[in-house]
Formats: C-alpha cells, sequence, structure tokens
C-alpha cells in the first residue's frame, strides 16, 4: 500500500484497510463517496488513489462477488465528469483534481485486463478542455495536461487513435499559433509533441534536454 | 411488461436463424445486428416501419425499475456490461478450444472443470458440432446473468462445497446448463428454472423466529421428483434466506421461488 492513503482521515483510512480485507463488513458506498470527496481536495491524493481503488475493487470481486464499490465509485465520478466545466468556474484546483483522479481510475482499474471502455470519451473530453486557448494560459492546467499524457496517453490511443490524432492537432496549434504562452507552457507543449512523437518515450537526449538540471 | 420488452420477448421465441436476419421489426432501428455487423443508414428501409422506431420514447419503465429510466447509461451499468461482454467472450474462447479438443481422440480423458461439461460433445445427440455453438452474444449475456443468480446465492456455495465435481452424479446433483448449446429460449427457461428448485435443496437451514413454525424436516427429495410448474406471479422483492450477502443487488428473476413456497403447495396438495 502506497502513501496516498495516509493523506486520508482516519476514519475513510481504517475504512479502507477493512475494505481490502474482509469488504462485507463496509459499507463500500459510503467508502466510494469518501475517497471521491477526498479526491477533489488533494491533487496528491488523486495521483496514486486509483491504485488503492483498484484494491478495494478487487477484494470485493474475490471475496464477494459483487461490484459495489467500482459502481459507486463510478457513477460518483460520472457527475464530477458531467458538472466539471461548472466545477472549472468554481475552482481551477477542483477541476484539475477532478482530471486527475479520472486519469488514475482509468490507468489501474481494469476490467478483464483491458482498461474501462466507459471511461475513454470522456478522458478525451476533459484533455480537450485542457488543451483550448484559455487553459493553455493557465500553467496549472498545463501541467495537469501533459501529466496525464505521459500516464495514459499511450493506452487512450490504443483505445482511440483518431481523437489522439485530433487532441495532437490541438496542441500543435496552440504551441505554434498561441502568443502569450509563457516559455514554461511551451516547454511542457514540446516535450509531450516530442514524447508522442518517439513512441510515448523520450530518446536519451531529448530527456536529457528536459530533464536535466542545468549546471550554472 | 412494457411495450419494449414484449416485442423483445416474442423476438427471442424466433429461431436462432432467424435471430441472426434482423426480421423483426423492431430489430430495423437498431444500429447492429445480431451479427454484430454495422446496419446501413435508415434511407434502405421502409419508411413505415422507420416511423414507428423515431416514436420511441426518451425513457421507459420496466417492471424492475422504479420510475422512467433514462437512456444514458451510468458508468457503473457500463462497466458490468463491458465485464459480463468479456466474461462471456473469454468463456466461449475457452469451450471452444475444449469442444476442438476433445474432437481429437485422447488417451487421458480427465473431466474437465468449468461451466460446460466436454463429455457432452460425444453425446451424439447434443454434439456441438462447429455451427452448433451459441454464439450470439446478447443471448449469451442473458442466459449468463440467469445462470449468475443462481451462483450467487447461499445454496450455490453449499452445494459446490459439499459435493466436489468428480462425485457429482447426473440426474441426483444439479448441472448448470450449458449457456453455448443450441436451445430454444423456452427450453433455456425451463433448465434454468428446474436447475434453481434442484439447488435449493441445498439452502441453509433457516433461522429464528417465525420460520421455526413452518418448517417441518420435508425431504426435498421427493419434491423433486414432481413435475412441478411452479409460476410465481409474486413480486420477487422478497427474498428467500439463501439469497442473501452477496447478490443483495442483483434481482430474482420472476420464476423462481422459495422453500416455503414448495412447502406450502405441498401442503395444500396433501389437503
Amino acid at each position: 500500500m502506497d502513501s496516498a492513503w495516509t493523506a486520508l482521515d482516519m476514519e475513510t483510512q481504517t475504512m479502507l484497510k477493512t475494505a481490502i480485507k474482509d469488504p462485507k463488513t463496509v459499507d463500500l458506498e459510503k467508502l466510494s463517496n469518501a475517497v471521491v470527496e477526498h479526491s477533489l481536495k488533494d491533487l496528491s491524493f488523486c495521483k496514486d488513489a486509483g491504485r488503492m481503488c483498484y484494491a478495494v475493487v478487487q477484494a470485493e470481486a474475490q471475496k464477494t462477488a459483487s461490484s459495489v464499490f467500482r459502481r459507486n465509485l463510478l457513477n460518483r465520478l460520472q457527475q464530477e465528469f458531467i458538472a466539471r466545466e461548472e466545477t472549472r468556474k468554481r475552482s481551477m484546483q477542483e477541476w484539475v483534481c477532478v482530471v486527475t483522479f479520472i486519469c488514475s481510475i482509468f490507468d489501474y482499474i481494469k476490467v478483464n485486463n483491458s482498461p474501462i471502455a466507459a471511461l475513454v470519451d470522456p478522458v478525451y473530453d476533459c484533455l480537450f478542455r485542457l488543451a483550448q486557448p484559455d487553459s493553455l494560459m493557465n500553467e496549472e492546467e498545463v501541467d495537469c495536461l501533459v501529466v496525464q499524457l505521459h500516464r495514459v496517453g499511450e493506452q487512450l490511443e490504443q483505445t482511440n487513435s483518431e481523437r489522439m490524432n485530433q487532441l495532437f492537432y490541438l496542441l500543435r496549434d496552440g504551441f505554434l499559433l498561441q502568443e502569450d504562452l509563457s516559455s514554461m507552457t511551451r516547454l511542457l507543449l514540446l516535450e509531450i509533441l516530442e514524447f508522442r512523437a518517439s513512441g510515448w518515450t523520450l530518446s536519451e537526449t531529448a530527456h536529457k534536454y528536459y530533464y536535466s538540471e542545468v549546471a550554472d | 411488461m412494457s411495450e419494449q420488452q414484449k416485442y423483445k420477448y416474442e423476438n427471442d421465441y424466433k429461431s436462432s436463424e432467424d435471430r441472426n436476419k434482423g426480421a423483426s421489426r423492431w430489430s430495423q432501428c437498431r444500429k447492429r445486428g445480431a451479427d454484430g455487423i454495422l446496419r446501413k443508414s435508415h434511407a434502405d428501409e421502409e419508411p413505415g416501419k422507420d416511423q414507428r422506431c423515431s416514436k420511441r420514447s426518451e425513457s421507459f419503465t420496466t417492471p424492475e425499475s422504479e420510475g422512467p429510466v433514462s437512456r444514458i447509461k451510468n458508468w457503473g451499468d457500463e462497466v458490468e456490461e463491458q465485464e459480463m461482454r468479456t466474461n462471456v467472450r473469454r468463456d466461449f474462447h475457452r469451450y471452444r478450444r475444449r469442444i476442438l479438443a476433445s474432437d481429437f481422440p485422447q488417451r487421458d480423458r480427465k473431466i474437465s472443470s468449468g461451466s460446460s461439461d466436454s463429455r457432452d460433445s460425444r453425446d451424439s445427440k447434443e454434439s456441438p458440432a462447429k455451427g452448433d455453438i451459441e454464439t450470439d452474444e446478447t443471448t449469451l449475456i442473458r442466459r449468463q446473468k440467469q445462470i449468475n443468480y443462481g451462483k450467487n446465492t447461499l445454496a450455490y456455495d453449499r452445494y459446490i462445497k459439499e459435493v466436489p465435481k468428480h462425485l457429482r452424479q447426473p440426474g441426483v446433483h444439479p448441472k448448470t446448463p450449458n449457456k453455448f448449446k443450441k436451445y430454444s429460449r423456452r427450453s433455456w427457461d425451463q433448465q434454468i428454472k428446474l436447475w434453481r428448485v434442484k439447488l435449493h435443496a441445498w439452502d441453509p437451514p433457516a433461522e429464528e423466529g417465525s420460520d421455526f413454525q413452518q418448517i417441518e424436516e420435508i425431504d426435498l427429495g421427493e419434491i423433486m421428483d414432481f413435475e412441478l410448474d411452479v409460476e410465481t406471479t409474486e413480486n420477487t422483492e422478497s427474498q428467500c434466506s439463501s439469497s442473501n450477502g452477496a447478490a443483495q443487488s442483483l434481482q430474482e428473476d420472476a420464476f423462481m421461488e422459495t422453500p416455503k413456497k414448495m412447502m406450502k403447495i405441498e401442503d395444500s396438495d396433501m389437503s
């Protein structure tokens, strides 16, 4: 178990531990709500929350042959997804958390070794939103965009390559045509363009360029 | 039964060949035929039929739902459908491998584990040659759901713990119907019904309270010998004790009855 769950409050932490050991004794619907609630406030939690959730999903499937946790988690997430534009207006941080959490779930929770088909278009929708001109002006959102593409881009492309192509048209356009982008933003965009062009990896020299410490 | 359900049920009574041809008026509305191939646009079809389809309402009510159900699915349902679909496909490939393997005489004829017994393939009456396997995904998924209802009971759990596969005697011990064999809808539903009735023999003993007075030690073996065709019209939200726990979120099929009901019938027959 990774450190992500220590960010949760004690009650939820306990529920989680118990859910993995003995799913029958826990109110899984309540647990899934608590997890989502927390994820909206804590970006670092979101990144690995998927793994933790998957542990519960698997425990429930193996020990009780049901999928209450997964079902509730996804439906709750769907509500957040549907309300994303209002969330973005209200709180940029929360919006970024929603995207990060959805992508984390997409990354970790598999169905018979495949990603959850129902999440593919929603993830793309979020990334497309992040690639819009107003979002590209905001470093917080650009960061979110490139981080998610690093994590789930390859998988996403395998499930629907056409939408990935379209997304990258937007990114190229943004990089080339949008004025007033910060240099950080342009760096991030250039890196992700190169990353995908190299087959979702970076050559050694490119990696050195983007990630080495600059000696003074 | 809602309109949509009624038509769907009528369609399913057709032979399996007709199903794939999409001959029903309702199947013209579907984007894909039963064989999975995308249909051409509606321009090719009769306008009359098309009109009928476009009158479908935005929401619909079924006996199971509490009110109108939106056609927009939620992610929870979608992922469960994906899981069921991929499970059924995986089962199908396993079954087909087993069937093909048993076509070739082997020295070691191990009795297979899993939901379908390869011994069946040697039964000349029911031998599923390549063309005789049920492949329609909708049908397979529906059948799998019915099987799941039965397997998610305490009775089934107790049964499989008590009687390992190699000790099962045909006729005495219930056997899960093979969803890959070709059966008519009626035949399949009847097999499921009988299977579930047989499984009730392994229901856990009832616990405290009012149940005690009703329950005598009835020899369920006697009941099994009757050709009971008990249809209940009661809403089966009254759960029998055997289906607690795991499957509470699943809904019981209308055909299933509880031991208590059977005992009452037995009583009334005898009086």
